[in-house]
């Protein structure tokens, strides 16, 4: 069964259509790496799924219930922003409190691994306040995957982590997949989009271009980095050409 | 929503700035009570410094802590909760540490040199306005996008509310001082919570000549339990239209 499918979803702000016929199905057990020019869509597609915006037109459909006012399908997220801002007053320990609580998580529920991978532990006891970026980001991406969600949502995750954080959390993402879950992950970074993506889905000018697996764009552009291969294949399509749905 | 409540206020117990509005509260509150030798004129003094600081306070602190929470909310709202939750949450939390400030900063000092009626009818107006402010900070928080322009709408909220309001009321019954305008005056001056609030507290020192023509108008209309029971009750609308509005639209808005 599909776990997220989007349906003719369009968002608009005023007159500009920042998403427009964006259909598509993403499954369990895949990576999708979401990449596009700077305003291409891509955050308002992600917040349309999350719930933060709603969709002018169309559908979206999550794991068999369609997105809604109501909450309760959104257990089911993980969710990983790109800036990750928390109390400033509160304790790394109190902050895990809290969302345990609002997840009505119980002892032994969670998933800790990531977690110690991450060297949270040591944090437990600081307050927000004393975090550092990248130490901000080292929480936030334990909250993401701490309540075992089937639906992983990371918006430039490895953006101000260090080098070996950064692939602890990669590494993370690639057993969530191998235990079933959809990812959905935005990168500038092509390196990682082509390590990790099982498909790449483009967005430009709030259109999904296409959604393919990074192995058919290099061979069609006889090209071994999709770094330098994303940008000729891009060149070869037609303005309104969109493959792969 | 209690959930969300409860780790805002842990966050909020400890914040400068919740701290520092307790102590400027207390030291002032106290430094009135020992500079006047009279205890009524010191209640007198207080209240006027209550009801104009106690609702920019609220105001402007309201705007600023739902602006810093804006990205950790949008992270609450990502969770399987409600948004009404969410925001009913963070006005609760907002206005009982401010309420908790209040009442430390000049319930205390009150309760030492001036307990009884009048000093109660302060606390119960302060306490008001510091939840309906909160309420309207939180209203004007979540309709903003822009910080700066929200601040700058409470700050023009507070001033015609303590200084324009009551200036266009008092040119109103000059301007109509030969015909019957009380009937309308009155439900005038209900629209305005700072106005009521000093009606309580004045009614209750029973010294109409300080308070203006608003007041006198007032004194004859309200001057009574019946009159403080609407005033509260108008208090009470103050808070919970603008948190409806509030929650209704951070219900829709898109984050």
């Amino acid at each position: 069964m599909d776990r997220i499918i989007f349906e003719g979803l369009g968002k608009r702000y005023g007159r500009q259509w920042a998403l427009r016929g964006v259909n598509a199905r993403f499954v369990p057990g895949e990576v999708v790496m979401v990449i596009g020019p700077n305003g291409s869509g891509k955050t308002t597609l992600i917040k349309c799924l999350l719930g933060l915006v709603r969709a002018t037109e169309g559908a979206i459909t999550v794991n068999g219930t369609a997105v809604s006012s109501d909450p309760a399908y959104r257990a089911a997220i993980g969710y990983m922003p790109q800036l990750a801002e928390f109390p400033k007053e509160l304790t790394v320990e109190q902050l895990l409190r809290m969302m345990n609580d609002i997840r009505g998580a119980r002892t032994g529920s969670t998933d800790e691994r990531l977690f110690a991978e991450l060297g949270v532990e040591s944090l437990l006891d600081k307050r927000v306040s004393a975090l550092s970026g990248g130490m901000r980001q080292k929480v936030s991406a334990v909250l993401a995957f701490r309540y075992r969600p089937n639906i992983l949502v990371l918006d430039e995750p490895t953006a101000g982590l260090d080098p070996v954080s950064a692939g602890r959390l990669l590494d993370a993402v690639l057993r969530a997949r191998r235990e079933g879950a959809t990812v959905l992950i935005t990168s500038h970074i092509m390196e990682e989009v082509q390590r990790l993506g099982d498909r790449v889905a483009y967005l430009q000018d709030g259109r999904l271009r296409f959604t393919l697996a990074p192995e058919t764009i290099t061979s069609a552009t006889g090209e071994s980095a999709l770094s330098q291969a994303l940008p000729k294949y891009i060149s070869q399509l037609a303005p309104h050409d969109v493959e792969g749905l | 929503m209690w959930k969300v409540c409860k780790y805002t206020l842990l966050d909020l117990a400890r914040n400068r700035f919740a701290m520092g509005y307790t102590i400027l509260l207390f030291a002032v509150s106290t430094g009135m009570f020992m500079i006047e030798g009279d205890n009524t004129k010191a209640l007198i003094t207080l209240s006027q410094v209550v009801l104009a600081l106690t609702p920019l306070l609220a105001l402007v602190f309201t705007i600023i802590y739902f602006y810093n929470q804006y990205e950790f909310t949008v992270l609450l709202a990502v969770q399987p909760i409600g948004r009404r939750s969410i925001v009913l949450a963070q006005f609760l939390a907002v206005s009982s540490a401010l309420l908790a400030a209040f009442m430390l900063g000049v319930g205390l000092p009150v309760l030492a040199w001036a307990p009884g009626a009048v000093g109660a009818t302060l606390l119960v107006s302060g306490a008001a306005l510091t939840t309906v402010f909160c309420a309207v900070g939180a209203w004007i928080a979540v309709t903003q996008r822009d910080r700066a322009r929200a601040v700058g709408i409470g700050l023009v909220t507070w001033v015609f509310l303590v200084l324009v309001y009551d200036s266009l009321l008092l040119w109103l019954m000059f301007a109509f001082s030969d015909r019957p305008i009380e009937p309308l005056i009155v439900p005038l001056a209900a629209l305005n919570p700072i106005d009521l609030s000093r009606m309580l507290i004045m009614l209750r020192i029973d010294l109409a000549a300080l308070l203006g023509y608003t007041g006198a108008v007032y004194h004859q209309f309200f001057g009574s339990t019946g009159g403080m029971v609407v005033s509260l009750l108008a208090l009470m609308l103050w808070t919970a239209l603008p948190c409806w509005w509030a929650v209704r639209a951070f219900a829709r808005k898109d984050l």
